[in-house]
């Protein structure tokens, strides 16, 4: 084959553009510690980096989600504390009335008592945070609690006194939701969310107070709500025709009733532990999805600059070669 | 036995030189040229000059040495099969380095990997209905939303727009540049050269640089089309015949050709766009019929590469513009779709997002409702006549499940993709990453044999300055000995005249 210089020049200036694209692209990956700059550098690792993007930032979500639940939820537990304080106070001057030596006139007095904690109760169970109330449901825009006409206490709309057994369980139900990465489902048919899917955070004021009625030792039906009986107990206390049993009775209900603020504190701790346990879940994962990240996506460091350095060394060589490609013709030598 | 002129020698020295001379000088133009474009080297056709004593009327047929040397004249060193491969395979890299160039535009419109895009929209717009889910009823959050909608919109309107412009773009360049200048040209100028060269052989002169012209214009129309190069003789006269060169559009894969030049005719292309497509017809001159639409005939060169790009809708072909075009509609449409029907509320239709002009939602046109830039709170959160957030939720679980795609959003059309909006999405930047790197590769590779097949016809053609040099030396050795030769005989030719004959003087 002959050699002209036309091949070798051509060949050296292919060779050298090659080169520095190298230089260029290991340049670059230094700089910006990444891999590759376009997904066609290498499709497959773009592709697996999407994917994991989109898992980091569904994470994030997920984490925000379960921040803003526990947040309502440890609302949900001041309030509940602050009931219970309440209706221990309140317990304690019911006592003190039933106590067969006290006149009317303390009765009186205690009944006025009983008032002020009653309506303490009530602004507490409408206490709002940011855009919801506390013990609302799932009802955010309107106070959850009224007293109607009759001086009976309202729920988002329905009478308690009134409840029936199952309509206050739906009631209680209703609640509002976050996705904390349980893989939301709806039923196919209904459309309705499938609520072991996601996870409700709200604390529905129908489940602390109580609902419905029941029949008390002296055979009478009352509301088995705290307010309700509160209201019935002051109303016995002041009465002219006041008796112990009735008293001692509705006490007794009261007594009952409150065993629900309890039920509903212990019910939020353990909803809390299950939340910290959910975000160390996702924590752990979002690290691992970094790192899994990092292998895709990124460069090590040190391998890289070695790289650089030796793609450096090539370049370096070639255009130490490039000065020489073109040796001496016959023509130098001739006379 | 026959009698020898005396000065016959004296012909022989003067041819001698003569030949020494005319090396000597093609020797020194092959030098002058060896950094000239397309300069083939050329030699000089030197024979032994005999005469034979049959045809001629006054032969000497006792003398058998001969003549001295003659120049039969001075041919170009070139190999045409490699000519053939070469502009082959030129043809091939011009349609990939075409490609290349429109996929790596594409790309950029598309690609994530270094710059946030639409996937990233599209993510911080279901972060934000998550955000909205915790607090349904907050007008603040639910403004957030709709901006976060918003630029999700806007990014796929960017998108759309710029696969437009990069398609307008290479339209631009195909039809005016590259079709209407530069291959224009081009066979306008083999076709004046094949006129030139037609007339130089008809007087004789082998016309070696116009060969060269010709021959590099053929390269790079090589680069443009899939051309075959054929020569015939064609006879002027009785006894003369010159070469005639035809160069015609073939097509391998029937086998079918157009002819673009034949000697001195040619005939120009010219592109159109009609009817969303591009087409390439031919006006003829000569030979075949005009043809408004020889769009199928280009098989290689970089002007398939560009019909690829301009006209590629991906259906058992190139994905071109037309086909990332239509994936961000469908995308567009059905990102509309699905989030249009969950907002529906009690059966009545609450669009979200609409068309600017109240045609099908393209990702050209896709906007936010005017519903919705009137009432932020015009998101359906609820269907259950609370104030709870589940609405959101299945919004939210819409756009990251598996949902089915369809032509321009039309559940009654066959479903083109089954997966989640980012799901498509990532697709769709693989398509293009994958279609860009596939090309580089044959780009790489294609460039690669090109380079062989340069650096073979070099070997054949070009000049070596090695390899002249030598010969400089030995035509110069030639010539001194021809000038010796001279000498001797002068020498001679004195002795018998001047001295010959003086004996006893």
């Amino acid at each position: 084959m002959r050699i002209t210089s036309r091949m070798v020049t051509k060949q050296f200036v292919r060779s050298l553009n090659d080169l520095s694209l190298g230089l260029n692209r290991v340049n670059n990956q230094v700089i910006t510690g990444r891999k590759f700059s376009k997904s066609s550098e290498n499709t497959t690792a773009a592709v697996k980096g999407f994917r994991i993007r989109r898992d980091l930032s569904r994470a994030d979500s997920y984490l925000r989600n379960i921040e803003h639940a526990k947040s309502s939820l440890s609302d949900a537990e001041s309030a509940l504390s602050h009931i219970n304080k309440l209706m221990s106070d309140a317990e304690e001057r019911i006592i003190a009335g039933l106590n067969g030596t006290q006149s009317k006139e303390v009765r009186d007095i205690l009944s006025e008592e009983l008032y002020h904690l009653q309506q303490q109760l009530y602004q507490t169970l409408n206490s709002n945070t940011a855009d919801s109330y506390t013990f609302g449901g799932a009802n955010t825009k309107n106070r959850p609690f009224e007293v109607n006409g009759d001086g009976k206490l309202v729920y988002n709309g329905y009478i308690l006194n009134d409840l029936s057994p199952a309509d206050a369980d739906e009631l209680g139900k209703k609640s509002l939701f976050v996705d904390i990465g349980l893989d939301v489902q709806f039923d196919a048919l209904t459309g309705k969310i499938d609520e072991r899917t996601v996870f409700g955070y709200s604390v529905p004021g129908v489940n602390i107070v109580g609902s419905g009625s029941i029949t008390i030792p002296t055979g009478e039906t009352v509301s088995a709500n705290l307010y309700d009986l509160i209201d019935e107990l002051m109303k016995e206390f002041k009465s002219d025709s006041y008796t112990h049993t009735r008293a001692d009775a509705l006490f007794g209900a009261f007594q009952s009733a409150k065993e629900r603020i309890l039920s509903g504190i212990t019910s939020i701790g353990a909803k809390t532990s299950y939340l910290t346990f959910m975000a160390d879940r996702i924590e752990v994962r979002t690290i691992d999805l970094k790192e899994r990240q990092v292998d895709v996506e990124g460069i090590d460091p040190a391998e890289a600059i070695i790289h650089f350095e030796s793609q450096k060394f090539a370049y370096n060589a070639a255009l130490q070669m490039g000065g020489q490609i073109l040796q001496p013709t016959v023509f130098d030598f001739m006379k | 036995m026959a009698i020898r002129p005396t000065f016959l020698a004296f012909q022989t020295a003067s041819r001698a030189l003569a030949a020494s001379q005319a090396s000597i000088d093609v020797t020194g133009n092959n030098i002058a040229n060896v950094n000239t474009p397309g300069y083939t080297r050329q030699r000089v056709d030197q024979t032994s000059i005999s005469a034979g004593g049959y045809v001629q009327k006054y032969a000497l047929p006792g003398i058998s040495t001969g003549f001295g040397a003659d120049i039969g004249g001075i041919t170009q060193i070139r190999d045409p099969f490699l000519d053939v491969r070469y502009r082959e395979q030129a043809s091939e890299s011009g349609r990939y380095e075409a490609i290349l160039k429109g996929l790596s535009d594409l790309e950029s419109v598309f690609d994530e990997a270094s710059t946030p895009g639409l996937m990233n929209e599209l993510a911080s717009f279901i972060d934000e209905l998550q955000t909205l889910s915790q607090t349904p009823s907050a007008p603040d959050i639910a403004f957030v939303v709709r901006t976060a909608a918003q630029k999700v919109t806007q990014m796929m309107n960017v998108y759309s727009s710029q696969v437009l412009q990069a398609k307008e773009q290479q339209i631009f360049d195909l039809s005016r540049v590259l079709i209407e200048n530069e291959f224009n040209t081009k066979v306008k100028g083999i076709a004046d050269l094949n006129d030139q060269i037609r007339k130089e052989q008809t007087y004789g002169s082998v016309p070696n640089e116009l060969y060269d012209k010709r021959n590099l214009l053929i390269d790079e129309l090589s680069e443009m089309a899939n051309i075959r190069v054929s020569v015939r003789p064609e006879n002027i006269s009785e006894d003369i015949a010159v070469e005639r060169l035809t160069i015609s559009l073939y097509d391998p894969r029937n086998g079918s050709s157009i002819s673009l030049i034949d000697g001195g005719s040619h005939n120009f292309l010219y592109a159109e766009y009609q009817e969303d497509r591009l087409a390439i017809g031919i006006a003829s001159s000569f030979d075949a019929p005009e043809d408004s639409d020889i769009t199928g005939h280009f098989a290689s060169g970089s002007i398939r590469g560009y019909l690829d790009l301009i006209n590629g809708n991906g259906v058992n072909e190139f994905r071109g513009a037309p086909y990332y075009l239509n994936s961000v509609d469908v995308l567009a449409s059905n990102f509309a779709r699905v989030l249009n029907g969950l907002n529906a509320a009690g059966g009545i239709d609450k669009p979200l997002f609409a068309s600017i002009d109240g045609g099908p939602i393209t990702a050209g046109n896709i906007r936010i409702s005017a519903e919705w830039l009137a009432d932020v709170t015009f998101i359906t959160t609820t269907h259950l006549g609370e104030d709870g957030g589940e609405n959101i939720l299945r919004m939210i679980s819409a756009l990251d499940d598996k949902t089915d795609f369809y032509t321009g959003g039309d559940p009654a059309l066959l479903s083109v993709f089954s997966g989640s909006f980012h799901d498509y999405l990532s697709g769709l930047i693989g398509e293009v990453a994958l279609d860009a790197e596939l090309y580089q590769n044959y780009s790489d590779t294609s460039a690669n044999v090109q380079n062989g097949l340069f650096a073979a016809r070099e070997s054949m053609s070009g000049v070596s300055l090695n390899e002249e040099g030598i010969n400089l030396m030995a035509y110069q050795k030639s010539y001194s000995a021809a000038m010796r030769y001279f000498t001797v005989l002068d020498e001679a030719v004195d002795a018998i005249i001047n001295r010959m004959g003086l004996v006893g003087r």
